[in-house]
């Protein structure tokens, strides 16, 4: 399902193994959006928040995996909005507050919403979150930044290049000549707007596989919304029709 | 003046509007849901209000749906070998040049159409609480998605047929639902065999 604005889109690449893991991407989040700090207790991990939250639009997961050459193998990787195209909060929300913006980000409109939270079960990476006025809120690849040609405010503070801005297409064809094994987001749900570089399997680095909008949601999306329209059309017509060619019903004419 | 019977009681026929009122105005906010409507979302103020009114008109019908039960559940639930019939000539619909068997107070299209409105409006009420109240079961919310639009389509068909079916499609049959009353020379032909059961034939 190629974007019409395929050539336009942008994207955010990660590459984990260039993350030190030092969370100014977070600050810088922060920073721009206006977001308040969250108060949090030691869960055992680095990892803080421990997930996105309506303060935070974006975190560092810091994955421990196995390793046999060191007690402690850290995957840092950047968790936020993944930016699909075919995006499953845009195609649920009832209201119109989530749109995509001509570069491609999945921005919201926090006025329009209603907060009635569709977007949420919509949503394959489990992303929005609601804040304390049950508004959505979500990372929005800081659509007011990039639609001025300056690149979102987690990128512009990344100090080693784990977080890169720019034209969708060159990103990931720069990374697949780097010779990483996996691109994640190439492709899934009409391609992400959040694509990551990584040397080894996604399951590793906690990325969840063939993610999907529930089949529920397409189905309603792809059938039931036309049908409403198509039933309520056709059974009018049919009425008229009926009227014409048969005709009301008249109580003397069964007499005969 | 003809003699007259009387059909629809008159608290029948305050919740049949309250029912019709609210189902359409439902109809109505529920497309402006689906398909972004912002100049419906402006009438009321917006999506948010549009959604608060929703919701409680939704409340609305859900209480005239169970009181409609103990009007029609009972009778739309019963049927007979006429009302076979009744299906092989089409009601009488499709052709008048057929003999439509005799019918009770009800034909079985009426009775079906009126279990239809009370599966589906029980679904599409049910499901309307899941969506509302029931936010952050993701299984239940799904679920109660996929079930209000089901029930949705059922609605956008056969609102259309039934005001159709009332009015132009029968004339004399709307003020059933106005006054309540039928000329008994009328009621003779459409129901005879509820005036037998009532003394009048």
């Amino acid at each position: 399902m190629a974007n019409e604005n395929s050539k336009n889109r942008k994207a955010i690449l990660v590459t984990p193994e260039l993350c030190i893991g030092c969370r100014a991407c977070q600050v810088a989040c922060k920073s721009w959006n206006q977001l308040p700090g969250i108060k949090t207790k030691n869960n055992g991990s680095y990892q803080n928040p421990p997930d996105l939250a309506s303060a935070a639009y974006n975190i560092i997961r810091y994955n421990e995996v196995p390793s046999q050459e060191n007690p402690v193998r850290w995957l840092f990787v950047s968790r936020r909005c993944m930016h699909c195209d075919d995006a499953g909060c845009i195609k649920i929300c009832p209201s119109g507050a989530l749109y995509k913006t001509a570069e491609g980000a999945v921005a919201f409109d926090r006025d329009k919403c209603i907060g009635c939270k569709l977007c949420v079960n919509a949503c394959p990476f489990d992303v929005p979150r609601y804040d304390a006025d049950g508004k959505i809120t979500k990372c929005h690849l800081c659509f007011d930044r990039i639609g001025a040609g300056m690149s979102p405010a987690c990128v512009k503070t990344c100090p080693t290049g784990a977080l890169k801005f720019g034209d969708r297409e060159e990103l990931i064809g720069t990374a697949k000549n780097e010779g990483f094994a996996t691109i994640y987001g190439d492709q899934d749900l009409g391609g992400l707007g959040s694509v990551y570089a990584f040397k080894e399997e996604p399951k590793l680095y906690g990325m969840i596989e063939n993610p999907a909008i529930p089949s529920s949601v397409n189905f309603w999306h792809t059938y039931l919304k036309p049908l409403s329209v198509i039933g309520l059309g056709g059974v009018v017509a049919a009425a008229a029709i009926h009227y014409l060619a048969i005709g009301p019903h008249k109580d003397n004419e069964e007499e005969v | 003046m003809a003699e007259m019977v009387r059909k629809e009681s008159g608290g029948a026929i305050l919740n049949h509007w309250m029912l019709a009122i609210s189902c359409i105005l439902l109809i109505i906010t529920g497309f402006a849901f689906l398909f972004h409507l912002d100049s419906v979302g402006a009438v009321f103020g917006g999506y948010e209000t549009m959604k608060t009114v929703h919701n409680w008109v939704g409340v609305v019908f859900g209480v005239s749906l169970l009181f409609t039960m103990f009007q029609y559940l009972g009778d739309s639930l019963k049927y007979d070998a006429d009302d076979a019939e009744w299906f092989k000539v089409a009601g009488g619909y499709l052709s008048h040049k057929v003999k439509v068997p005799p019918m009770g107070k009800h034909n079985p299209g009426q009775k079906l159409y009126y279990l239809g409105i009370a599966v589906f409006g029980v679904a599409i009420a049910l499901s309307g609480l899941g969506i509302w109240l029931m936010k952050d079961n993701a299984t239940i919310m799904l679920l109660s998605h996929l079930v209000h639009n089901v029930a949705f389509i059922f609605f956008c068909i056969m609102v259309p047929v039934h005001i159709y079916l009332s009015t132009l499609a029968n004339p004399g049959t709307l003020q059933i639902m106005t006054t309540g009353m039928v000329p008994l020379e009328l009621a003779k032909k459409r129901y005879p065999k509820w005036m037998k059961a009532i003394g009048k034939m």
